[in-house]
C-alpha cells in the first residue's frame, strides 16, 4: 500500500471510531455522580475482610484470580524475554570494561541505594494497610539494586546479581500464588478464598491472605525486572553481534545476518512490496540498534 | 470433592507447571523437562475432562458454577470472579488441553538444542499459554476474560519468535504482538463502557443490567469495542493480516496451537458475550448481529479461501485456510441459532485436529528437507508415504469428506446457514473445495511427483531458500512422535464425526450456550437450567451429498492445477488482494481501524 492509500485508509477508520466513541461517552454516567455500585460493595467486603487498603483488597481478595492472570502476563513476558533475547550461537559475549565514575555520582547512588531498597520492602509489606503493594514495591526494590550499575559499573552489578537465583525466585513468586490458592482449597474453601484470621484493621498482620499474596508478587515482581533488565543490559554490554569485531573469525558467520536481510518484512511474504522503503523496517534494524555497544559510554562522564 | 472447586484447577496447573518448569528447568536433562510438562498439561487435560463430563451429563442440573475465592454474590450482585463450566466452555477448555499434550509429544524430539541453561522455557511458555486459553474458555467474568486473552497474547507472541536466528520470526511476532495489542485495547475500551454503564464486570451481571433500560450509542459502541479485540483474534477480515505472517514463520508445534484452537477462541469470545451479554432488550438487536458478522464472515472465507489457492509456501497456504475456515466459523456463529452452535463447534473439533495434523506433516518436510516450497519440494518426498498419506487424508477432512468431524461440523452449520441465506451453503461447499484443494494439489506434488514441474512465474518472489529445519540438521529417519502425533489427530478427527455420542453431546452444549435467559440464571441465582429438547445434530444425506461434492470438487481442482499450473497459478486479477497482505506493520494497523469503523456502520441498526 502506498503511504497516501494508507493513511486515507487510517483517517477514514479512525474517522468512524472518533464518531462512535464520542456518542459513546454522552452515555456515560455524569461526572461526579454518587453512584460506586462496584465502590460501594467492594468496600463493604474489603472491609469486613479488615483490609483497610481496598484496592488491595480488590486486588489480592474479591478479584485475585486476575491478579494472578496478570502476574502471570509479567511471568510470561519475562520468559519470553528471556527466550528471545538469548544468545545465539553465531554472537559472542565479552567481558565489559570498567567504568570510571564521578565521586559525586558514586556517593549519591551508594546513599540512595539501601534507601530505595527499603522503601521497595515497607511498600511490599504494607500493601495492605496503604497505598502500595507487590507490584509496585517490587519495581522499586529492582530499581534499588540497579542504583549499583549507576555507582560502579556492569562487573559490580553482576556480583549482586546472579541471575540463577532471581529467576528462581520469579517462579516462586508465581507457584507461591498459586500454592495459596490450593492451601485455600486443602482447608475446604474456594479456590484463592481468604481463609487466614482477618487479623486487626490497619495492622501489618491484618487482611489475611493479602500480605501473603503481596509478598508472592513483591518477589515475582522484584525478580522478573531484575532478571528482564539484566537481558536487555547483556544485549547492550556483553554480547556482540557477528560481524562487529574483526576478530570474530568465521567469515561464513559475518554474512549470515540480519542487515543482509533488507528492508521491512518477510520477503517470504511472497507479495512484491510496492513500498518496500528501507526506513520504515521495524524488524532486524531495530533490534541491531538495540544491541548497540555505545549507548553505554552515554551514561558515563 | 464437588466438581466445580477443579475449574480453577484448570487453569492453575499449567501455572504451576510452568513456574516448577522456569525455576529447575536448567538443570532438568531435556527429557525430565519434556516429561514434566506432559505432566501437568495432561492434568490439566484431566480435570478439564472431569469438569465436561459432569457438565455433559444429560439430565436435569445445573452445570458446574464457581465463584473464586467464594465471593458468591448475595442478592444477584456481587465483587467476585466466576468461572463457569458450561459443556461448550468446559468442552473447548478440554480440547485446547489435549491439543497441548499432543503439541508437547510432537516437540519430544522436534527441536534441536532448547535454550542454553533455559531448558524449561518451551514447555513452560507453552504451558501458559494453555493456561491462558484455558481460562478463557471457561471464564464468566468479561475483565477476566481480558486478562486471559493478553495472557495467551504474551505467550503466543514469545512463541512465535522462538526461533530467534532467523529475523522473520521476529518480525511476524513483532506483527502479531502489535496488531493484538491493539485489538486488546479496544477490547479494554469496550469493557469500561460497560462498566461505567452498569458497574459490573460479570458477563451474566452486565446483561442482566444492560436489559433494564434500551440500547443506545454507548452499547452499540461497547458492543464493537469488545467485538473487534475478538475478532483480531479470530482473524476476521480485515483485522486477518497479522495471522498469515505469524504463522508462517512461528515454529511447527506453536502453529498447530495457534490454527487448531487460539484463533477459534477469537471466535468463541463473540459469540459467547454476544449471546451472554448484548443478546437481550437492551443490547443489540439480532438482525443486526446476524448482518455484521454474516459480512465479515462471507469476505474472510471468500478471501482466505483465494490467498490459500494461491500460496505455495505451504505453511502461508495452512494459515490461509486457517483464515478461511474462521469465515465459516463466524457465519455459523452469525445465524444466532443453537443448531449454528453446535454445528460450529463441532466444525472447530474437527478442523483443529486436522489442520493440526496437516501443520505436524509440514513440519516433517521441513526438517527432512529444510523447505516448505510446494515448487521446491516436487517429487522428493515420495519416499515418505506414510507422511504423504497423512497429508492426503488431511486435505480430504479439510474438504469436508464424510465422516470426518469436520464434514460433520460443515453439514450441519452449512444447514443452519441455510435456513438464513439459501446461498451460504453453496458458499461453504466453495470455500472448503478451494482450500482442500490447495492441500491435496500440495500433496500430489510434493509427495507422488504428480503432474508436471511447475515453473516459477515472472516476478514470482521466491519462498525458498530461508528455512532452517527446527531439528537443527536435517532429518534422516523420521522419529515416532512427529507421525503418530498427526496420526492421532487425524483420527480423533474422524471419531468426532462418526461417533454419535459426541455430536449429541455437542449439540446439548449449543442449546445451553444460545439459552441467555438460563447462563444467567445458573451463574446468578444457582438455578439449573433446563436442557432444552432438540434433535441432535445428525448426519443427513443431503450434508453427507455436499460433503462428498466439496470433497470432488477439491480433487478435480488440485487434478487440473498438477497437469496445468501455469493456468491455475497466480490470477492477475487477484494481485490487488495479494498486494495488500504487505507485511507492512502500518497497513495493518490501518486496517484495524477502518475495520472497526466497517464494524460500526453495520451494527448502527440495532441499537433501533
Amino acid at each position: 500500500m502506498s503511504f497516501r492509500f494508507r493513511l486515507w485508509v487510517f483517517l477514514v477508520g479512525a474517522a468512524g471510531f472518533a464518531v462512535l466513541f464520542a456518542v459513546a461517552c454522552f452515555g456515560l454516567p455524569a461526572f461526579g455522580s454518587g453512584h460506586h455500585p462496584y465502590g460501594v460493595r467492594a468496600v463493604r467486603a474489603s472491609l469486613n475482610h479488615h483490609t483497610a487498603n481496598v484496592i488491595a483488597s480488590v486486588n489480592f481478595d474479591l478479584r485475585a484470580f486476575d491478579t494472578l492472570g496478570e502476574e502471570t502476563i509479567l511471568f510470561a513476558a519475562v520468559l519470553g524475554a528471556v527466550v528471545l533475547l538469548r544468545q545465539t550461537q553465531d554472537e559472542r559475549r565479552k567481558t565489559p570494561e570498567p567504568a570510571v565514575v564521578h565521586p559525586r555520582v558514586r556517593r549519591f547512588a551508594l546513599l540512595t541505594l539501601p534507601l530505595a531498597l527499603l522503601v521497595g520492602l515497607y511498600v511490599i509489606a504494607h500493601g495492605q494497610i496503604s497505598p502500595g503493594g507487590g507490584f509496585q514495591g517490587g519495581v522499586v526494590t529492582a530499581t534499588a539494586l540497579h542504583l549499583l550499575y549507576v555507582a560502579s559499573d556492569y562487573r559490580a552489578l553482576e556480583r549482586v546479581r546472579p541471575l540463577t537465583v532471581y529467576e528462581i525466585g520469579e517462579a516462586a513468586g508465581e507457584a507461591a500464588y498459586v500454592v495459596t490458592g490450593f492451601a485455600a482449597v486443602l482447608a475446604g474453601s474456594a479456590f484463592l478464598a481468604n481463609v487466614l484470621p482477618f487479623g486487626t484493621l490497619a495492622t501489618l498482620s491484618s487482611g489475611g491472605t493479602v500480605p501473603l499474596l503481596n509478598a508472592a508478587i513483591g518477589l515475582e515482581v522484584a525478580s522478573g525486572v531484575v532478571v528482564l533488565l539484566a537481558r536487555f543490559l547483556d544485549q547492550a554490554v556483553e554480547i556482540e553481534e557477528p560481524g562487529e569485531d574483526e576478530e570474530s573469525g568465521d567469515p561464513r558467520e559475518i554474512e549470515k545476518p540480519r542487515e543482509s536481510q533488507g528492508p521491512g518484512k518477510p520477503r517470504e511474504s511472497e507479495e512484491p512490496r510496492g513500498c518496500g522503503r528501507p526506513k520504515e523496517s521495524e524488524g532486524p534494524e531495530a533490534s541491531g540498534a538495540s544491541r548497540d555497544d555505545d549507548n553505554r559510554d552515554d551514561k558515563r562522564e | 470433592m464437588d466438581t466445580a472447586r477443579l475449574l480453577p484447577l484448570v487453569v492453575a496447573a499449567p501455572l504451576l507447571g510452568a513456574a516448577v518448569l522456569a525455576a529447575t528447568g536448567r538443570w532438568l536433562p531435556r527429557l525430565a523437562s519434556d516429561l514434566l510438562g506432559c505432566a501437568f498439561a495432561a492434568a490439566t487435560a484431566a480435570s478439564a475432562l472431569l469438569v465436561l463430563f459432569r457438565a455433559g451429563h444429560p439430565g436435569p442440573g445445573a452445570y458446574p458454577v464457581e465463584w473464586v475465592g467464594g465471593w458468591r454474590p448475595v442478592g444477584g450482585s456481587g465483587v467476585g470472579i466466576v468461572l463457569v463450566g458450561d459443556p461448550l466452555g468446559a468442552g473447548l477448555a478440554a480440547l485446547v488441553s489435549l491439543l497441548v499434550v499432543a503439541v508437547l509429544l510432537y516437540s519430544w524430539r522436534y527441536f534441536d538444542e532448547p535454550p542454553r541453561h533455559h531448558t524449561g522455557s518451551f514447555p513452560a511458555l507453552i504451558l501458559v499459554f494453555q493456561a491462558g486459553m484455558c481460562g478463557f474458555a471457561i471464564t464468566g467474568d468479561l475483565f477476566n476474560a481480558f486478562v486471559f486473552f493478553e495472557l495467551m497474547g504474551v505467550a503466543a507472541y514469545a512463541l512465535t519468535g522462538f526461533r530467534v536466528e532467523e529475523p522473520k520470526p521476529l518480525q511476524g511476532a513483532l506483527a502479531f504482538g502489535v496488531v493484538n495489542s491493539l485489538g486488546a485495547y479496544a477490547t479494554l475500551l469496550g469493557i469500561t463502557l460497560l462498566y461505567a454503564r452498569t458497574g459490573e464486570l460479570g458477563l451474566a451481571q452486565i446483561g442482566r443490567k444492560l436489559d433494564t433500560a434500551g440500547p443506545d450509542g454507548l452499547v452499540l459502541a461497547a458492543f464493537v469495542l469488545v467485538t473487534t479485540g475478538l475478532l483480531v483474534k479470530a482473524a476476521a477480515v480485515p483485522f486477518h493480516f497479522w495471522l498469515p505472517d505469524a504463522h508462517a514463520v512461528a515454529p511447527t508445534p506453536v502453529c498447530m496451537l495457534l490454527s487448531g484452537v487460539m484463533v477459534e477462541l477469537g471466535v468463541y469470545g463473540v459469540a459467547r458475550v454476544y449471546w451472554t451479554v448484548f443478546a437481550g432488550p437492551g443490547g443489540l438487536a439480532h438482525p443486526a448481529f446476524t448482518r455484521a458478522l454474516l459480512v465479515l464472515g462471507v469476505l474472510t472465507a471468500l478471501l482466505g479461501a483465494a490467498m490459500c489457492w494461491q500460496q505455495r509456501h505451504l505453511k502461508r497456504l495452512l494459515a490461509f485456510s486457517t483464515v478461511s475456515h474462521t469465515g465459516l466459523f463466524l457465519i455459523g456463529v452469525a445465524v444466532l441459532t443453537p443448531e449454528g452452535v453446535s454445528g460450529t463447534a463441532l466444525y472447530v473439533l474437527g478442523h483443529a485436529g486436522v489442520k493440526a495434523a496437516l501443520f505436524a506433516c509440514t513440519g516433517v518436510l521441513l526438517d527432512r528437507y529444510a523447505t516448505v516450497d510446494e515448487h521446491e519440494l516436487f517429487g522428493r518426498a515420495r519416499g515418505l508415504p506414510v507422511v504423504g498419506a497423512l497429508f492426503a487424508v488431511g486435505g480430504l477432512a479439510l474438504c469436508g469428506l464424510p465422516p470426518f468431524g469436520s464434514g460433520l461440523g460443515k453439514a450441519v452449520t452449512e444447514e443452519a446457514a441455510g435456513h438464513t441465506a439459501g446461498w451460504l451453503p453453496a458458499l461453504y461447499v466453495l470455500v472448503s473445495a478451494v482450500t482442500g484443494g490447495a492441500v491435496l494439489r500440495a500433496g500430489l506434488r510434493i509427495f507422488a511427483g504428480a503432474g508436471r514441474r511447475p515453473r516459477d512465474q515472472e516476478g514470482e518472489p521466491e519462498t525458498t531458500g530461508e528455512e532452517v529445519p527446527e531439528t537443527g540438521q536435517r532429518l534422516g529417519r523420521i522419529p515416532a512422535p512427529l507421525v503418530a502425533v498427526p496420526a492421532a489427530l487425524l483420527t480423533a478427527s474422524l471419531a468426532i464425526g462418526a461417533i454419535p455420542a459426541v455430536a449429541s453431546a455437542v449439540g446439548r452444549a449449543g442449546a445451553l450456550f444460545t439459552d441467555t435467559g438460563g447462563y444467567r440464571r445458573t451463574v446468578l441465582d444457582g438455578r439449573a437450567a433446563a436442557t432444552p429438547a432438540l434433535p441432535p445434530p445428525h448426519w443427513q444425506t443431503t450434508g453427507v451429498l455436499l460433503g462428498l461434492l466439496s470433497t470432488g470438487l477439491a480433487i478435480a481442482l488440485a487434478a487440473l492445477a498438477v497437469r496445468h499450473p501455469a493456468r491455475t497459478g497466480r490470477p492477475a486479477l487477484l494481485a490487488p488482494v495479494r498486494r495488500l497482505q504487505s507485511g507492512h506493520i502500518g497497513d495493518y494497523v490501518a486496517w484495524l481501524a477502518a475495520g472497526t469503523a466497517l464494524l460500526t456502520v453495520l451494527t448502527v441498526p440495532g441499537i433501533r
